[in-house]
């Protein structure tokens, strides 16, 4: 993708991210669109907390709820409670003023039996009755709230004076003054049971008022307790319902910013950035995220360039290269243009062309000659060293028999170890097969090896020798010349190499067809070596493939 | 007599050519650029052209080429002089049309046996 397609664009929470759609998912985005809940999300958003202490205050808030739901509601528990403890009481007290009641009435018939029976018995079983009676006065009056202490008092008295009473008819009695009794019952004992009995009804009538007031408030502390249960239990779910979605939303929408911008970032488009309000882990993590893309884009833009000036390079190399080849043609032309004039006309003069050429210029003009060809030779090899730097040196690959190649170069250096005295041998077997290769750069190669081995041996003899070994074939060149000591085997096959600097001056040379030589046989996909122990000669070898790949090339 | 057709801008190279043959039968025309060398071609029709590879104007390959299109002068047979500067280069005279090729710096004795052997003296 190229960086100027790429727009700057901004993630932020308040597009709408490409989600999972549904239906929850639309309400999800309803309610965050047209509610206050969508502010309460970015509110919680941008608060300066992190995630753990949002979810724990949420927590928290959902509890107190709870707790206070749970405090109400024993509250109105022991509200209930104690309004049911008072009803009791009253209950009570009711019970004891019944049995005031009752035993009034029984000590009025016991009394009223007693004045006709003129009984004493019947007289101690009204004061047995009596004594009952305070019992029950006394759990009146320990049960009675202050307003009724009153009335009890009232009924005490009445009672003590129903009893001193009752006491003087006993004893009348008991002195068999019956009409005397019987006046004083009707004139102080039976008004006295009266008023009790009216004083008794009204503290039933006075506390069954009270219960039923206390009967109301019960129900309205249930009543209340009941709404109050409810009310907390709705606004628990709401708050919890509510409290989930903000914080839940106020997370998801960064995570899915963050979704988004990876997915930009993942197809190239570093120049935007992510945008949250969040000021939590969410918020800290946009910013690791946005610096990363920043870095990312950097990045991008370093490759770019470096890109962008590697194809700059590549180019001027490319240019360079071309220049390079273009010189080394026009200089191979423009150097062999003169050599032939030179060669040419020598060759025409010592053939007599121009008429007999006189004896004692012979020599010169047949040295000329020589000069000319060593000279050629070693532009050439100046030449195919710049071709094989440049790396345009190509094999002519086709096929070539082994014995022409051998046959040629014995021929061409024939007379040169005649002139020295040596012996040129060669031994190759009669059954190679037909190769494949430059016959061409391969002849060069032998000649380049045997050349040298004349060069280098004063007495003794020369062999070229060709063994087929496998897919490989092996070309051998010893001689009995002055060898070449360790230290300077290795660096024999380099350029201007010579294993001596006094050499070139003994036996001529630049030092250049070693160093062809490899490079031939290396492209040819073969290699070179060299067995020497100075003073006894040296064996020069290289091998390579009998069939050599067509597209061979430096 | 047979003509024969020189294209080469070295004045010492055309010398050792006119030299070469002043001795034989031959008729020497000579050129100095690739387009002058297209045209007295078309003129002299000659027996046989000696081509230089690199001249001026109009290089020895593409002279060989339009001479080899031209039916007037297709039937001629070329002798390309190479600078046996990169490989390919006798590939390149071959696929141009030239008859045979010669490397310089080249033996006149050479040159004159290729030249009896496409054009025979009469």
């Amino acid at each position: 993708m190229c960086a100027n397609e790429i727009e700057s664009r901004v993630v932020s929470t308040d597009l709408a991210p490409g989600t999972p759609s549904g239906l929850g998912e639309k309400i999800a985005r309803l309610l965050l669109a047209y509610s206050p809940l969508g502010s309460l999300v970015r509110w919680v958003s941008r608060l300066r907390a992190s995630v753990h202490s949002k979810l724990l205050g949420a927590f928290l808030l959902i509890a107190l709820l709870l707790i206070a739901m749970g405090a109400t509601s024993l509250q109105s528990i022991a509200s209930v409670a104690r309004q049911s403890r008072l009803l009791d009481q009253a209950r009570e007290r009711v019970d004891a003023s019944r049995q005031i009641e009752h035993a009034l009435g029984l000590q009025m018939n016991f009394t009223r039996n007693a004045l006709l029976l003129r009984d004493y018995a019947t007289i101690e079983s009204m004061f047995r009755e009596n004594n009952r009676f305070r019992d029950t006065f006394d759990r009146l009056e320990a049960a009675a709230p202050p307003e009724q202490r009153e009335t009890i008092q009232r009924l005490r008295t009445a009672q003590d004076k129903v009893m001193a009473t009752v006491a003087r008819i006993a004893a009348l009695i008991r002195e068999d003054k019956a009409d005397e009794a019987m006046d004083l019952h009707l004139s102080e004992g039976y008004p006295l049971y009266r008023e009790i009995a009216t004083l008794v009804t009204r503290a039933v009538r006075t506390e069954e008022s009270g219960m039923g007031r206390l009967r109301e408030g019960v129900e309205a502390t249930y009543r209340r307790a009941l709404l109050l249960t409810g009310g907390f239990a709705a606004a628990s779910i709401v708050l919890a319902l509510g409290l989930g979605f903000v914080i839940s939303w106020s997370f998801i929408l960064p995570v899915r910013a963050a979704d988004d911008f990876l997915a930009q970032v993942a197809k190239g488009a570093f120049e935007g950035s992510i945008d949250v309000p969040n000021r939590d882990e969410f918020g800290a993590l946009a910013a690791r995220m946005n610096h990363m893309s920043r870095e990312l884009h950097q990045l991008y833009e370093d490759q770019r360039r470096a890109a962008h000036q590697l194809r700059a390079l590549n180019s001027q190399l490319e240019q360079a290269s071309r220049a390079k080849s273009n010189f080394l043609a026009s200089m191979s032309h423009e150097l062999r243009t003169p050599m032939n004039a030179i060669l040419g006309f020598t060759e025409m003069i010592r053939d007599g062309l121009y008429g007999e050429v006189p004896p004692e210029i012979q020599e010169p003009v047949s040295d000329i000659h020589t000069c000319g060809k060593q000279l050629l030779s070693l532009i050439n090899n100046v030449l195919d060293l710049s071709k094989i730097e440049a790396g345009h040196m190509e094999l002519a690959v086709g096929e070539y028999v082994v014995e022409d190649v051998v046959n040629t170069v014995k021929l061409s250096l024939r007379s040169l170890a005649a002139t020295k005295g040596l012996d040129l041998v060669t031994t190759v077997p009669g059954d190679l097969p037909l190769c494949l290769g430059d016959g061409k750069r391969i002849t060069q190669c032998l000649m380049n090896l045997t050349g040298n081995a004349l060069k280098f041996t004063r007495e003794g003899r020369v062999e070229i020798r060709v063994e087929a070994q496998g897919d490989a074939l092996l070309f051998a060149v010893s001689d009995t010349g002055i060898g070449i000591s360790p230290d300077q085997i290795g660096s024999i096959f380099e350029e201007f190499r010579q294993a001596d600097a006094t050499v070139s001056r003994d036996f001529g040379g630049t030092g250049l067809g070693l160093s062809i030589t490899r490079k031939l046989v290396e492209l040819h996909g073969g290699r070179i070596w060299v067995e020497s122990e100075p003073g006894k000669g040296s064996t020069f070898l290289f091998s390579i493939p009998v069939r050599v790949a067509q597209e061979a090339s430096a | 007599m047979k003509t024969i057709l020189y294209v080469e801008d070295n004045e010492f190279n055309r010398k050792i050519v006119r030299h070469l043959l002043g001795r034989t039968s031959y008729r020497l025309v000579e050129a100095t650029d690739g387009e002058a060398g297209v045209a007295t071609a078309r003129e002299a029709r000659p027996d046989l052209v000696i081509m230089d590879i690199q001249l001026p104007r109009m290089s020895g390959l593409e002279a060989t080429r339009q001479l080899r299109a031209d039916p007037a002068t297709a039937g001629i047979p070329i002798i390309v002089i190479t600078s046996f500067a990169l490989a390919g280069d006798e590939e390149k005279a071959r696929e141009a049309g030239a008859a045979a090729y010669l490397a310089k710096p080249y033996s006149p004795r050479e040159l004159l046996g290729m030249i009896r052997e496409l054009a025979p003296e009469s």
